[in-house]
């Protein structure tokens, strides 16, 4: 039995992380592979794809309910392909300590024995928005020691890359966390692929795999389902497999180099973006 | 690399409890774990009317974290309002809801129609220690409790010192300058201890100034009160001690408050007289039986190091050796408390140091030559590196161990007298 690779997706808010950790998890269901996807995002929406609607009720929601003696039973669903779906959830917006809640909720999964042997794959599906320890849970304590950032061709969502690979980089100082790539969830920018090859190739990583755009995904999702599910023969469906093929072949895991402000904005000016925003015009 | 900090003389913020339970019937209500308050409390005593073991308590815990702690706060509220009868209700607020973002300001505003008041401080022990603590309860007394008002009574003076409980002579100390004030033919009103509380903090408005004894706590207090309540303050920045430092005081604090001059003098001449008196009854021990130390050393907050000095070389001339001020006085008002350490008499100046790591302190006063055995006068932390030194040792400052106080005092005339007796008491004893 090996070892279970544990994987933490991070990335921009709204760059398509639960979308793509989905697709992703259904691609490795269809190579044998046993997941547990785990939501640590206080809006629970990182499982929807897997379980055909928010049929899930948090950990934290079950805890504040019913206090901390619980089954694992009630917090864990079975999703597609028997995919093992959990939701970290959160306090309401704007009260509370939603990061204090993520450890919470995967030291509660520890206790309740969640992590099986049968499991090939663990997710840690993060929200966009790493503001405090907390959501740097997955990557601590030695649980995640793989990272993806999913990322597109767009200014911000490159920013936030460079942001989350400077707490990678602090974590594996002390422990195992590795940055496994960045995978590209296209937005159709202009020279999008050469840019995130080049971004990557500052970080000391390389791009996993190149995801085009296809509205296919966004009428899966209108069917609470993911690509692989809703349209198996689509070309999107297959771009899938690929990324989770890419997944299961990665062996290069690296600390990143974070790069400077003004060594980011060069590489942005160097692939056009700055131009094109002077040539704007209505 | 993490620094250790020796034998530190302050506590956290939100040991402000001291100074809410300095207030006569008025209840710390406390937002924070469980743990904070049991250990804070200690050595504090019963204000007199509550018992700290009975300071309610969210007591919040990791699901309050996670949640936020705000419905466990109301409903404490609510309840200390129904089964303790206070006059006023302060919450505290201590680190963990501070991070978490609790917003106990609201909270407390549900409360604004309550039968008596309910009015909240931030004393985060991330926010600094018991004196910012203190300021910061002073702080939300006047913010969320008082109103400006035009009516002032007049002669009525507002008196503020140092933190309660933490000066362990709080009382009789605040009692003194009470009465030195009324011998001017002042009306002192001050908020802590036996029978003042929530009467005398609605008088606060009326006075026609605020006068502070401290070289910096309760600095910012004045000045917001001048700001928001327009009442003027006088700033005393030394704890008169012994004749000289307490004839300046009164000359002081009488022109500031427009006192006839021959008043004032009168009361100074009859108190001078006593006191030389007593002076002179004892002039043998001073002068003959030389068994007082040549140098001293104070180790304790900014108004004990500061007054004591003054006292000691102008009223007693002893000569100062290096004296330590260990409450982590903030940065801005070191450079004006340093100047007071020159403005001695005999033109003698003494060294002081911003030091709040024990050990370094006991390291400086073991390398000293004090061309004798030492005078130190400090925390009880202090007992054992004066006893290897053969030194004399009195407790004067937090941590105080070795003696009980109930309300005595070391200011004004009265407190130099009882000042000399203990440092003499020490001196004596070695020798019988």
């Amino acid at each position: 039995m090996s070892e279970i690779r544990q994987i933490a997706i991070y990335g921009k808010g709204g760059i398509g992380k639960s979308t793509t950790t989905q697709n992703l998890t259904a691609g490795l269901v269809e190579h044998g592979k046993k997941v547990m996807v785990v939501g640590c995002d206080p809006k629970a929406d990182s499982t929807r794809l897997l379980l055909g609607g928010l049929a899930q009720k948090t950990v934290l929601d079950t805890i504040r309910e019913e206090g901390e003696d619980i089954e694992l039973d009630r917090i864990m669903k079975e999703g597609y392909g028997g995919t093992k779906c959990v939701e970290s959830g959160g306090p309401e917006p704007g009260v509370g300590c939603a990061g204090r809640g993520i450890i919470t909720s995967i030291n509660m999964l520890e206790n309740l024995g969640a992590y099986t042997d049968d499991l090939d794959y663990v997710f840690y599906d993060v929200l966009g928005d790493v503001v405090c320890g907390g959501f740097a849970m997955p990557i601590r304590e030695g649980k995640a020691k793989e990272i993806y950032i999913v990322a597109s061709g767009e200014m911000m969502a490159l920013y936030a890359a460079n942001n989350i690979s400077k707490g990678i980089q602090r974590y594996a100082r002390t422990g195992g966390v590795r940055l496994g790539g960045i995978i590209c969830n296209s937005r159709n920018v202009d020279r999008e692929l050469d840019l995130l090859r080049a971004f990557a190739k500052e970080l000391g990583t390389k791009l996993l795999y190149f995801v085009p755009r296809d509205n296919i995904v966004q009428h899966a999702e209108i069917n609470k389902k993911t690509v692989i599910e809703y349209r198996p023969d689509s070309n999107q469906a297959q771009e899938y497999r690929n990324l989770a093929q890419a997944v299961i072949e990665n062996t290069d895991f690296v600390i990143p180099t974070p790069m400077t402000q003004e060594r980011l904005e060069e590489i942005l000016m160097e692939y056009g973006m700055m131009e094109l925003a002077d040539d704007y015009k209505i | 690399m993490a620094k250790l900090l020796d034998k530190q003389r302050y506590k956290c913020a939100l040991a402000a409890m001291q100074t809410v339970q300095a207030i006569e019937r008025a209840l710390p209500v406390l937002h924070s774990g469980p743990g904070c308050a049991q250990k804070l409390s200690e050595s504090t005593g019963s204000s007199g009317y509550f018992s700290p073991n009975i300071f309610p308590c969210t007591s919040i815990n990791e699901k309050d974290v996670v949640f936020g702690g705000v419905k466990k706060l109301n409903s404490t509220i609510e309840n200390a309002l129904k089964v303790v009868d206070a006059d006023l209700y302060v919450v505290l607020t201590g680190c963990i809801p501070e991070i978490v973002g609790d917003d106990t300001g609201e909270v407390v505003s549900r409360f604004a129609d309550s039968e008596k008041p309910v009015i909240y401080a931030p004393t985060a022990g991330f926010k600094g220690n018991n004196f910012k603590g203190h300021e910061q309860v002073v702080d939300a007394i006047i913010d969320q409790y008082l109103k400006k008002s035009d009516q002032k009574e007049k002669g009525l003076i507002n008196i503020w010192a140092d933190v309660p409980y933490q000066d362990l002579f709080w009382l009789g100390n605040i009692r003194q300058l009470e009465k030195l004030i009324s011998e001017l033919g002042l009306t002192p009103n001050t908020i802590f201890g036996y029978k003042r509380g929530i009467k005398n903090i609605d008088k606060i408005p009326h006075a026609e100034f605020n006068l502070l004894v401290s070289p910096w706590v309760g600095l910012s207090n004045m000045k917001k009160m001048e700001r928001k309540l327009g009442i003027p303050y006088l700033h005393y920045n030394t704890l008169p001690i012994g004749a000289t430092e307490t004839s300046k005081f009164l000359r002081e604090v009488g022109k500031f408050a427009g006192v006839d001059e021959a008043k004032v003098e009168a009361v100074i001449k009859e108190h001078e007289d006593y006191y030389y008196y007593l002076i002179e009854r004892y002039a043998d021990l001073f002068l003959e039986n030389r068994v007082i130390n040549k140098q001293f050393t104070v180790v304790a907050d900014a108004q004990y190091t500061l007054g004591i000095t003054k006292f000691l070389v102008n009223d007693l001339g002893l000569v100062p050796a290096k004296q330590f001020i260990v409450d982590d006085t903030p940065k801005n008002y070191r450079d004006q408390i340093t100047e007071e350490f020159k403005k001695l008499n005999f033109g003698i100046e003494a060294e002081v140091s911003f030091e709040t790591d024990g050990y370094k302190i006991h390291e400086e006063i073991k390398n000293h030559d004090y061309h004798g055995y030492p005078l130190v006068l400090g925390g009880y932390y202090e007992k054992e590196v004066t006893e290897n030194l053969k030194g004399n040792f009195l407790n004067v400052s937090w941590p105080v161990q070795d003696k009980v106080v109930f309300d005595s005092f070391y200011v004004g005339y009265e407190g130099g007298i009882r000042l000399i007796e203990d440092i003499y008491t020490v001196a004596v004893s070695r020798f019988n």
